[in-house]
């Protein structure tokens, strides 16, 4: 038998009036077929559209033995009003590599979750675990027990810890792929267990794993550590692909704009006058690249994935230092390494003894809530090349003579300098 | 140098002990404190063993977590405030 409403909730009843299905639809439905947590969860809703602030609490010492993240304390305000939604507490769930599941797995899960919480989920939280949507607290020990032994599946990270590492679709599904972006994702996963699950760090830290220059996850703008699929040789080019795409007998970017009619493909407007580096041509019927100058847009390969591919000699580009704007703003990630191979063969190492040298810093100087970009800008980019020891790379000044990055210390210049810093001070205010 | 890992224990629980009196949760980098010598590694490391005996507990928001001595509490909002 269904339930019956339990509040008047006119302002999230306006929301199904749109031409998009409404969570507020699938919330209520969920909630009229028993789980009462539902309805108060709509009715809190409503009464904060009222009161225009929220009536969650959250945070606590809710978690499961040993581990210091993936579930995170959500308490109402108003238990009296709404007892079913009084304990609401989130459970992250990391998800498999590039979000690839069985109907089995996900079926098995929607029961464990239907049994033991609200049956509300968010697949995928933008970290990119599956998100549990609240369950009590008494509840949290069994949902791990039924996760980790009955589903193979692991908590994910939140806190301070390291955040459950994502990836793109990859070599299993991408012939754009550069590098193994599900193996690396594991494999980061499965060496940095004691980061992911207990706290480590100032703040969170996030890997990002994509492919090839296209970065479909958005590592570049949204991790601490980006690891971007590249390559190092030529562009593959098939003339007889490119002579077709101009002759019209293939679509530009896999017909993916054929909605509509936007005339005959023009090479010269749509690919070459679009490149960021102006490094094509054509010369006698065919397409040059001066691939030294390529920035690795991919545009030129978008348009004409027949005709263009990535080259063989591949690796990635490391990125560091990317946020959301929380606290400061805003932040896109800085180059740190133009080019590395990944080899599964060594596990990685390159890589691994990239990030330790980066969070031996981070643990040691980073403030209380402060990202690791935070750290570098507060820091200088040289102390963060210094401390990764890297060497710095033309790739970093932004302009000859005023460049904000690289500056020479008294013991790299020959004879050395004196500097009078009060003197400097007397022509010059702080 | 590596310290003793019971040693720098011992020195993170009377620390945060002491400290818990008039704040009840702690960072991470707090616990820096207890022992100068030791490194952020170790004293994470001591840290989350001290947790998993029960003698320190996590205290998460959500997006920062934070080491509290059991039976010394506040609320979410005075645990958070900035220090």
């Amino acid at each position: 038998m269904a339930d019956v409403k339990k509040h008047d909730t006119p302002m999230v009843d306006d929301l199904k009036s749109g031409p998009w299905p409404s969570f507020a639809d699938d919330i209520e439905q969920k909630g009229l077929n028993g789980k009462q947590a539902c309805l108060d969860l709509l009715g809190q809703l409503e009464l904060s559209y009222k009161h225009k602030e929220t009536h969650w609490k959250h945070g606590g010492i809710v978690g499961v033995f040993g581990y210091g993240g993936g579930v995170i304390g959500r308490y109402s305000d108003s238990p009296e009003q709404f007892p079913a939604i009084a304990h609401f507490h989130t459970v992250r769930v990391n998800q498999p590599a590039s979000k690839f599941y069985t109907s089995a797995f996900l079926r098995k899960l929607c029961e464990i979750w239907d049994h033991r919480g609200s049956g509300m989920t968010n697949f995928h939280g933008s970290t990119g675990d599956m998100v549990l949507l609240g369950t009590t607290t008494d509840q949290l020990e069994p949902i791990f027990f039924d996760l980790t032994h009955q589903m193979g599946a692991d908590l994910g990270g939140s806190g301070s810890n390291l955040r459950t590492p994502s990836c793109c679709v990859g070599k299993a599904r991408c012939e754009w792929a550069c590098i193994d972006t599900q193996d690396i994702c594991y494999n980061l996963t499965m060496t940095y267990q004691d980061e992911l699950h207990r706290p480590a760090f100032p703040y969170k830290f996030k890997f990002k794993v994509s492919g090839c220059p296209n970065d479909c996850v958005a590592a570049i703008a949204r991790s601490d550590c980006a690891i971007i699929g590249t390559w190092r040789d030529d562009i593959r080019i098939d003339q007889e692909a490119v002579k077709a795409y101009v002759g019209g007998e293939l679509k530009p970017n896999a017909g993916a704009h054929s909605d509509r009619d936007w005339g005959p493909f023009d090479i010269q407007k749509e690919v070459i006058d679009l490149c960021p580096a102006n490094c094509m041509w054509m010369e006698d019927g065919e397409l040059k690249i001066d691939n030294r100058e390529c920035t690795r847009c991919m545009h030129c390969i978008n348009v004409m994935p027949e005709a263009l591919r990535p080259g063989t000699d591949t690796g990635a580009t490391i990125l560091v230092g990317a946020k959301a704007p929380i606290l400061e703003g805003a932040q896109l990630a800085t180059l740190a390494i133009p080019f590395i191979k990944l080899n599964k063969d060594d596990d990685y190492e390159n890589l691994k003894d990239f990030v330790d040298k980066c969070w031996d810093w981070w643990m040691e100087e980073g403030k209380n809530r402060e990202r690791f970009g935070e750290l570098i800008q507060r820091q200088s980019l040289q102390e963060f090349i210094r401390r990764a020891e890297l060497k710095p790379i033309p790739q970093m000044v932004k302009e000859p003579r005023s460049n904000p990055y690289v500056f020479w210390s008294e013991d790299e210049v020959p004879g050395g300098w004196k500097r009078d810093v009060k003197e400097f001070r007397a022509r010059h205010a702080a | 140098m590596a310290v003793d890992k019971e040693e720098l224990k011992q020195k993170i629980l009377e620390f945060a002990t002491k400290k818990a009196a008039h704040k009840s949760k702690m960072y991470i980098k707090d616990l820096y404190k207890a022992d100068p010598n030791a490194s952020p590694r170790e004293v994470k490391k001591a840290a989350n063993e001290l947790v998993k005996e029960g003698k320190l507990e996590y205290f998460s928001s959500g997006s920062t977590v934070m080491y509290g001595v059991p039976g010394f509490g506040k609320g979410v909002e005075e645990a958070f405030e900035e220090e």
